[in-house]
């Protein structure tokens, strides 16, 4: 008698489970890649704190920092830069939270503007990179600066495509407000945060902690 | 229902017996084992190489003790709880014991605690800086070792000076000298790549960084004082090996301690003796070369058959002077020697890709600075070693400066290194010619 | 009676029995989103890469049978054999077998469709094999000879092309060891049916667990390393040249943050595979199931302490006593789970089955491994026998007597569920004893030449250890022979093994409770697992592993013989 009781009980279990296991699929599946995309970032934020003792390790075999004789980079263009990229990944959130609202227009200018604004960042950080001075090329602290800005605009790079890539998409409508439709959309904006953060780091590293 | 479950591991006297004698042999082992111990190390030539020993004792009995512990309870497990054939029972449904996981998570904490202060202590001992280091008759001397590629170096600078003012600076290739009871303090410099200078018999060892040139590199320390041996003849020897990997030759990149009874024997057999030979080099250039070009590394890259060396990297010297003259169109045989020491990337020896290290009189090594003179002693050496020398061996004594004038355009003070005799003969000459000459011109603007 | 929950859908597998429904060979050989297929297209890479390395190290014991350089044309030679024999190891054979077990056990372990991200799971795998091919290229250009440490100026400024390849392999397949973390991590967090909770997850689980977080968090350390060299290398930076302002130490330092915590990474999974085999094989819950878990990631977070006592010859001095304490503390975690497993097997009815015997093995030879570990964290003895025999015997008994008996463990354990087949028995304990031995004469004898002054990593050395070496060499050759049988075992089994069913082993976790090998989804229906994994030894375990055997059908091994 328990037996078979215990079977039914499995049994509509078993049906239920086969009815929501659809739903579920949709939001495990948005469940793992956030997990994911979060694992992602907090291990290869490490790759950028490798560089970062790097630079510190380096620093240690001058008695000043910089260097002797280098003069220290200019702040003015750089912290523009940095601005730029701030307000580009505001955007790229305020874009998202139009897109999650329904207001694909307003998603559409918005990540416009976020691309236009990390492009003005990347084009003052390749200045910045082709003008280092002679002096400081002969030290490390030319080297270490052309090595993290390297390493973070390769980086820039690839995922500032992304982000074209779903602006192509967006106008062909591909994406919908509903959290499992758009995941390619908040994707490209938390790997956009990424190089933001990366970039804050590296801002403070290379600039302000002497 | 005939099952065990919830039973209680149960052991039997087999097992308790076997538990026994397991008990009495790990004793016995341990005990047993230590006696090896000394047996397992190379002789304790130094202070600090007691001290290492003992801890090595302690963790020895320790580890021992861990050894048997885990060893002899999975031989017990092994045969107490195998199941018996035609047995396909589980075993008993426990889940563990909270008092026993916390007993042997707090005891190897305490264990590793212990053997962490005592190693600290050990470690204070040995590495304290000590006071009177490198002491030769009263004074204390910078001694210093150079890593190349693959030879030790090891340079005594004794604080005396030539009569010429240079600086009296002992140069004993491979080998260390000391002796009982000196406190050895040793400066290493690399030239190349990382260096790990280990003298087992000492317990010792030190890495060789490279550093800038510029600002003098990198120099790192290693300490010890060499202790009597009882039973050991003196002098005695003890091998010194490179640790680190610094490419094809890392093998063979050996030197030796060598330990004398005392500061009287160490000054008697090594010490004065190398100052006398740097004071009184041979007249005879081809001799003085040969002893020049010791004090370079150049054993650690070339064959050299008659002073055994044995370095392959670079190009073999057997019969150079068979070669020299046909090896770039236009230069002498002494030219194209001088040439390739001073300036070796000047002609590449076809087969041998790696550029020689620089060598001359401005280069920024220390351990390779060679004076025109120098490098006029080992040419005339280089020149002897062939069965027809293409050198111009009639005049070596002046076809060799001539050479180095062609290329250098460097003069060489020929009477360099003679014994004090020859260069006072040199120097009176010297005098007579240029007291002739005075006269001469008084005479003509007379 | 308990409410004994048997959940299992065996009836579809019913009519699939008598013949083992295993993948078509030629699934293997292309792009495959299976995590089962994958696990095995780790497993063979990883077992090719394991000859050619075994074989690079016949190469260093016959070289070494004489003090003198007789078998290689010069030392760089000599040197390019156990540069290669270290990475091959370390990157190519042990961290990708654990992927191979890893992909394909932990999903069924966890009673899971497949892994969280099946394309990016095929996409690391495949990274591999081009890695390997880089790294093997440099013996057609000059080999990377700088130890597979690789320290500069050695690997900068005087090694050639080879050197460079290897970077770029060692790269790629750090770039594989990531991404098939990150998926390992999702995996285990995210795709467990709701009754397989945290705590009832298998060990092998945890490990796996702990080895990915290692993974992701290390690993992009060595990526940044890499980069250096390369820059260094090929455009002429002075990272690590002191004659531009760079240091040496630089290397040492973010090299040793990834590498130290690799070594746990190759040896955490075979500690999982541990808890497994004891408990299945000696009928016994593993003793103190939550330390055990614990005890993993407690492992996983010190052992990011502890890189600097690989320096200990070149670091400044006042910075060796903080790492030399906490590489000793790690020993207590290790120290844990040594003495849980002892409590597992204490009392239970031990089965010598090949894949029990190498858990033993483990455990009498990692034990050595963590005496010696211990002794060289004691700096004052370090000094002595840093860079010697000494330090390369206690990595084989750890990486070794550890990681590779385990993977042996492994390899008998679940050839059955991978394949359908049983290995023989007999063959798999002619193949310990003489790996055991084998293993121990080769490794053992190599403490005291270390002791007594032979450095590792030469060619020559002090006639005065010929005898020693030549035991090792003698040894060493068995131990390489040894390799031979379990790999004659593998084909023959494959071929003609007996028919294993389900469940051989009568096992609690979820990977026996569907056929062998699991079909494609896996599970035919959604699987509950038994609400403790090694909860042997009750009535309600019996039930289960006959439900399971009911469900799918269970041949006796013994009487089922090979068709």
């Amino acid at each position: 008698m328990e037996s078979v009781d215990l079977s039914m009980t499995s049994a509509i279990k078993r049906a239920e489970k086969q009815k929501i296991s659809d739903q579920r699929a949709a939001a495990l599946r948005l469940k793992n890649n956030r997990l994911g995309m979060n694992i992602f970032q907090l291990s290869w934020i490490m790759a950028f704190v490798a560089l970062i003792v790097v630079n510190w390790q380096l620093r240690f075999n001058y008695s000043q920092w910089p260097p002797a004789g280098v003069p220290p980079f200019d702040l003015f263009l750089p912290s523009a830069a940095t601005l730029a990229l701030l307000c580009s990944s505001v955007m790229v959130a305020q874009a998202l939270k139009a897109l999650r609202s329904g207001f694909a227009a307003a998603f559409l200018v918005k990540w416009r503007l976020a691309i236009g604004l990390g492009t003005l960042f990347m084009a003052i950080i390749v200045y910045e990179f082709l003008n280092v001075s002679d002096a400081a090329m002969a030290t490390q602290y030319g080297n270490t600066f052309r090595l993290m800005t390297g390493f973070h605009f390769v980086h820039a790079l690839a995922i500032l495509a992304i982000l074209c890539r779903v602006y192509q998409g967006a106008r062909l409508g591909k994406y919908a407000g509903a959290e499992q439709d758009s995941w390619a959309v908040e994707g490209a904006a938390k790997l956009w945060h990424f190089v933001s953060f990366a970039w804050m780091l590296f801002y403070a590293v290379l600039y302000w902690i002497r | 229902m005939a099952n065990n479950y919830g039973n209680r591991p149960s052991i039997s006297p087999t097992t308790i017996v076997v538990a026994a004698v397991f008990l009495l042999v790990s004793v016995v082992g341990i005990n047993w084992f230590t006696t090896f111990i000394p047996g397992i190390f190379p002789p304790q030539a130094s202070a600090e190489s007691k001290s290492v020993d003992e801890l090595f004792f302690i963790l020895m009995i320790v580890g021992g003790i861990v050894f048997f512990l885990i060893q002899g309870m999975l031989l017990i497990s092994v045969i107490a709880f195998r199941a018996r054939s035609g047995d396909t029972s589980d075993g008993p449904t426990h889940h563990g014991n909270m008092t026993l996981e916390i007993v042997w998570t707090i005891i190897p904490a305490l264990v590793v605690i212990f053997l962490a202060v005592i190693s600290f202590d050990v470690w204070n001992q040995n590495s304290a800086p000590k006071a009177n280091v490198n002491m030769v008759n009263g004074g204390s001397i910078p001694i210093n070792v150079i890593g190349a590629r693959y030879a030790w170096t090891h340079t005594y600078e004794t604080g005396r000076q030539t009569p010429d003012g240079d600086a009296i600076v002992i140069n004993s290739g491979a080998n260390l000298h000391t002796y009982i009871g000196q406190n050895v303090d040793l400066t290493l410099q690399t030239q190349d790549v990382i260096h790990s200078y280990w003298v087992p018999a000492m317990r010792v060892k030190q890495d060789l960084l490279p550093g800038d040139p510029l600002q003098g590199g990198r120099p790192t320390e290693l300490r010890f004082t060499p202790i009597r041996i009882e039973g050991v003849e003196y002098p005695a020897e003890y091998p010194i090996v490179c640790a680190e990997l610094c490419g094809d030759g890392h093998g063979r990149m050996r030197g030796a301690v060598i330990v004398y009874e005392d500061e009287a024997q160490f000054l008697e057999q090594f010490y004065e003796p190398a100052i006398h030979a740097i004071l009184n080099p041979p007249a005879d250039p081809v001799l003085r070369g040969e002893l020049d070009i010791q004090n370079y590394i150049c054993n650690s890259c070339h064959v050299l058959d008659s002073l055994g060396w044995t370095g392959a990297t670079g190009p073999p010297l057997n019969g150079i002077a068979d070669r020299a003259g046909e090896r770039v169109p236009g230069q002498s045989a002494e030219e194209y020697i001088a040439n390739s020491i001073w300036d070796s990337g000047a002609f590449r020896v076809p087969g041998y890709d790696q550029q020689m290290a620089a060598f001359g009189p401005n280069v920024v090594d220390a351990a390779n600075v060679m004076t025109p003179e120098q490098l006029y002693a080992i040419v005339a050496y280089l020149c002897t070693q062939g069965e027809a020398s293409d050198c111009d061996m009639e005049n070596g004594v002046t076809a060799i400066p001539d050479a180095i004038m062609t290329v250098f355009a460097m003069d060489v003070d020929i009477t360099f290194g003679m014994s004090d005799d020859a260069r006072m003969d040199e120097a009176a000459n010297a005098e007579d010619a240029e007291a002739a000459a005075e006269s001469n011109a008084e005479n003509d603007s007379a | 009676m308990a409410t004994i929950a048997v959940p299992l859908g065996g009836q579809e597998a019913r009519q699939e029995i008598e013949t083992v429904r295993r993948p078509a060979l030629s699934e293997y050989l292309r792009w495959s989103v299976d995590h089962k297929i994958i696990g095995v297209q780790y497993g063979v890479t990883a077992l090719l890469f394991f000859i050619v390395g075994g074989a690079l190290a016949m190469g260093i014991r016959l070289e070494l049978w004489t003090p003198e350089l007789d078998l290689m044309v010069s030392g760089a030679a000599y040197n390019s054999l156990f540069t290669m024999h270290g990475t091959i190891m370390i990157f190519l054979f042990i961290i990708p077998m654990w992927a191979a077990y890893g992909n394909f056990v932990v999903p069924l372990q966890l009673g899971a469709k497949d892994m969280a991200f099946p394309w990016l799971n095929a996409f690391a795998f495949w990274l591999i094999p081009p890695a390997g091919v880089v790294m093997l290229l440099g013996y057609f250009v000059s080999p990377a000879e700088a130890g597979w440490t690789s320290y500069p100026p050695l690997s900068t400024l005087f090694s050639g092309d080879g050197q460079t390849l290897w970077a770029l392999g060692a790269h790629l397949l750090g770039l594989s060891s990531i991404l098939g973390s990150i998926n390992f991590i999702v995996t285990i967090l995210n795709m467990r049916p709701p009754e397989m909770t945290i705590w009832r997850m298998p060990l092998l689980c945890w490990a796996v667990l702990a080895t990915s977080i290692i993974a992701v968090m290390a690993t992009p350390f060595l990526a940044g390393a890499l980069t250096l060299l390369l820059l260094d290398r090929m455009t002429g930076t002075t990272f690590f040249d002191a004659a531009g302002g760079g240091d040496v130490l630089l290397w040492q330092n973010i090299f040793w943050f990834y590498s130290h915590p690799a070594v746990y990474i190759m040896v955490l999974p075979g500690m999982g595979v541990l808890s497994e085999v004891l408990a299945i094989h000696s009928r016994k819950p593993v003793f103190g199931y939550r330390m055990v878990g614990l005890s993993s990631m407690a492992i996983a977070i010190v052992g990011f302490t502890v890189w600097a006592h690989h320096m200990f010859t070149s670091l400044q001095p006042e910075l060796r006593i903080p790492f030399m304490i906490t590489t000793m503390i790690i020993a207590v975690p290790t120290g844990i789970k040594m003495f849980s497993w002892l409590g597992t097997i204490w009392g239970g009815k031990i089965r010598f089955t090949s894949a029990m015997l190498f858990a033993l093995g483990f455990m009498s030879m990692f034990v050595i491994g963590g005496i010696t570990g211990v002794m060289l964290a004691a700096l004052p003895f370090d000094i002595h026998v840093h860079d010697t025999y000494f330090v390369v015997s206690h990595f084989h008994f750890v990486l070794f007597g550890g990681s590779v008996f385990a993977i042996y463990a492994a390899l008998y354990h679940w050839f059955p569920k991978i394949t359908g087949r049983m290995m023989d028995e007999t063959l798999g304990r002619i193949h310990f004893v003489f790996t055991y031995f084998g293993f121990l004469i080769t490794f053992f004898p190599m403490h005291i030449v270390g002791m007594l002054g032979m450095p590792r990593r030469v060619a020559v050395y002090d006639p005065a250890f010929t005898d020693f070496n030549r035991l090792i060499s003698f040894a060493a050759f068995v131990l390489g022979f040894s390799t031979f049988i379990v790999l004659y075992n593998i084909v023959r089994s494959y071929f003609h093994g007996p028919i294993a069913g389900a469940n051989p082993w009568r096992a609690l976790t979820l990977e026996w409770a569907t056929t062998s090998p699991p079909p494609p989804t896996n599970f035919h229906e959604d699987p509950i697992p038994y609400e403790d994994p090694y909860g042997y030894g009750t009535e309600a375990a019996t039930a289960y592993i006959e439900a399971i055997d009911m469900a799918f059908d269970r041949r006796d091994p013994a009487s089922a013989g090979a068709d």
